[in-house]
């Protein structure tokens, strides 16, 4: 599904995005529902290059949002796109994820299991080639989600390293390792 | 970060901009970069349809993270607070003048006979109004002192201005004389007479408490009365338990004699009073001697004679007035304030430095898991 403009999502979100653009318009900043419609996809896309995994990228999507709309309030336009803001908060949800994940394998090692297989359809999106999708399973977390800001999600540098809480030349540096590694690892799965 | 890492840098971002590839190698990258934006991921329509259907259905928590800009206006508030605060209790705290004026102090030095143990003076003031030095005018500025049936402590202090050197000589050893001849005695004089002019003398007299009056009449005849303060302690209610304290003493002291007397008496009983009587012998010498000070002290007087000529002789500062008490007293109450506020910082500044340090290692620890958990 493509969400577009507050149109696109249906009648009753439009119902609803106007009494919360009411006191949105008094502080001359989009409604929540207006940047959940333009910022999910971009949330969702940084949520599975993060942890590899649709199914939990959906979940932790849904918290971002809930856990965003709860704090709605507290955003503040001038310190930041609501984009950066999303991504913060979708990182502070994942690394939770994340360390439940870990305490998780540790405790069932023999269940444990490295991404999840998705045998059916392309991890990381349409349009990408195999070798690439195989070269961006084999990435680590942390180099992925700094691919997902600075590539798809197109954050400039000082936005990324804000969502990272990195410097922007750590930032910078770990974008570029993060490719010369994509590259190699594609050079060696055409090989 | 090597050479070759920082160039590969900036062309990245130059690439990540849009900018043309130069080389095989950015060529390859650039075309790395464009398959990976051209994928389609996009959120499933479950997804849209919980995130856009559920966020509205809930109700908002109006909760306001103070701003950054509170900080701006809390600062000059409590400092304002704590302006007014202070011009508050120097309003209050203006009252009348603690001091007796000169006219009053024969009215003081009789209430202070009347009331025990409450130290009053009074003051004769101004350099301009210098009282000139008539017979009768000097009889009638020396208060009466003391109540002649009590035990009385009197410190006096004066100021004579004499009109030269020569007068300031003489007038010092006229003072000396004065208090030899009343019965007392001078205890320090400092005479000093700069190269630039003027003078001055600083002598301090003990003369018998009954000459007190006398010796004032006489030494503020050396000269024009500048200033003179007189103050009177009680101290016959000092003497009177100190009395009662050296008799009970002496009563006790007996009783251990008598008693160290009875040859019946076990030794280590002996021993015990024996330590006894001999604390209580020395309990007696101390409160004998304070009581042989009080009785000096209630006995003699201390009179602190300036004797200066009128160039070296500074003005005598004049009494604060009404804004000046709530001056003064609002910016001791400021002066108290900012006091407390230093030894509050003091006291907290290393809480608060430990507490950033604890954070701070919190928030490496915080860090260190979380890329720990990212590069796994």
């Amino acid at each position: 599904m493509t969400i577009g403009g507050p149109g696109a999502v249906g009648p009753g979100v439009n119902a609803v995005s106007t009494s919360l653009d009411a006191p949105a318009a008094l502080s001359a900043r989009p409604g929540f529902a207006d940047v959940a419609a333009d910022h999910l996809d971009a949330v969702y896309r940084y949520l599975v290059y993060l942890t590899g995994d649709r199914s939990a990228a959906e979940d932790l999507a849904a918290e971002t949002f809930e856990k965003a709309f709860r704090t709605w309030r507290r955003f503040d336009p001038r310190r930041g796109t609501p984009r950066t803001w999303l991504c913060r908060i979708a990182r502070t949800v994942a690394i939770d994820w994340f360390r439940a994940e870990s305490r998780r394998k540790r405790r069932e090692e023999t269940y444990a299991r490295e991404l999840p297989p998705t045998p059916d359809e392309a991890l990381f999106g349409g349009g990408l080639s195999a070798p690439l999708e195989q070269a961006l399973r084999e990435l680590s977390p942390a180099e992925r989600e700094v691919v997902a800001l600075r590539v798809l999600l197109e954050l400039d540098g000082p936005s990324a390293a804000r969502v990272l809480g990195i410097s922007q030349t750590a930032c910078s540096t770990r974008l570029s390792r993060a490719l010369q590694r994509l590259e190699e690892r594609i050079g060696d799965v055409r090989e | 970060m090597s050479a070759s890492d920082v160039i590969g840098i900036e062309r990245l971002e130059a690439l990540l901009r849009g900018d043309a590839p130069r080389t095989d190698g950015e060529r390859a990258r650039g075309a790395l970069l464009a398959e990976l934006r051209g994928a389609t991921l996009r959120a499933p329509e479950a997804l849209c349809t919980r995130v856009l259907a559920a966020a509205p259905a809930r109700r908002q928590v109006f909760v306001r993270r103070p701003s950054r800009r509170l900080t701006f206006v809390v600062v000059p508030a409590a400092l304002a607070l704590a302006v007014a605060a202070a011009l508050i209790h120097g309003l209050l705290g203006s009252g009348a003048a603690k001091t007796v004026q000169h006219g009053a102090v024969d009215q003081a030095l009789s209430s202070a006979a009347r009331a025990p143990k409450t130290p009053v003076f009074g003051v004769a003031s101004g350099s301009a109004a210098a009282v000139p030095a008539t017979p009768s005018l000097q009889t009638q500025l020396a208060p009466t002192v003391g109540s002649g049936t009590r035990l009385q402590h009197t410190e006096a202090s004066l100021q004579v201005r004499v009109p030269d050197v020569r007068g300031l000589s003489a007038a010092t050893s006229a003072a000396t004389r004065i208090a030899t001849s009343l019965g007392g005695y001078a205890q320090s004089v400092v005479y000093r007479t700069p190269a630039g002019g003027g003078g001055a003398s600083y002598i301090e007299l003990r003369v018998p408490a009954q000459n007190v009056r006398t010796a004032l009449a006489k030494l503020a005849a050396l000269g024009s009365l500048v200033s003179q303060q007189v103050s009177v302690q009680d101290l016959q209610h000092d003497f009177t338990v100190e009395s009662a304290q050296i008799a009970q003493l002496r009563r006790t002291v007996a009783a251990l004699a008598k008693a160290l007397r009875n040859p019946a008496l076990p030794d280590a009983q002996r021993v015990l009073l024996q330590i006894r009587l001999a604390e209580e012998k020395r309990a007696l010498s101390q409160r004998l001697h304070a009581r042989t000070g009080t009785v000096t002290s209630g006995t003699t007087a201390r009179i602190s004679l300036v004797l200066s000529t009128e160039k070296s002789i500074g003005p005598v500062a004049h009494h604060r007035g009404k804004l000046g008490r709530m001056i003064h007293s609002a910016v001791g109450f400021l002066g108290l304030e900012g006091t407390i506020v230093l030894y509050a910082l003091i006291v907290l500044s290393p809480l608060a430095a430990v507490a950033a340090l604890l954070w701070g290692l919190a928030r490496a620890r915080r860090r260190r898991d979380e890329q720990r958990l990212l590069t796994a």
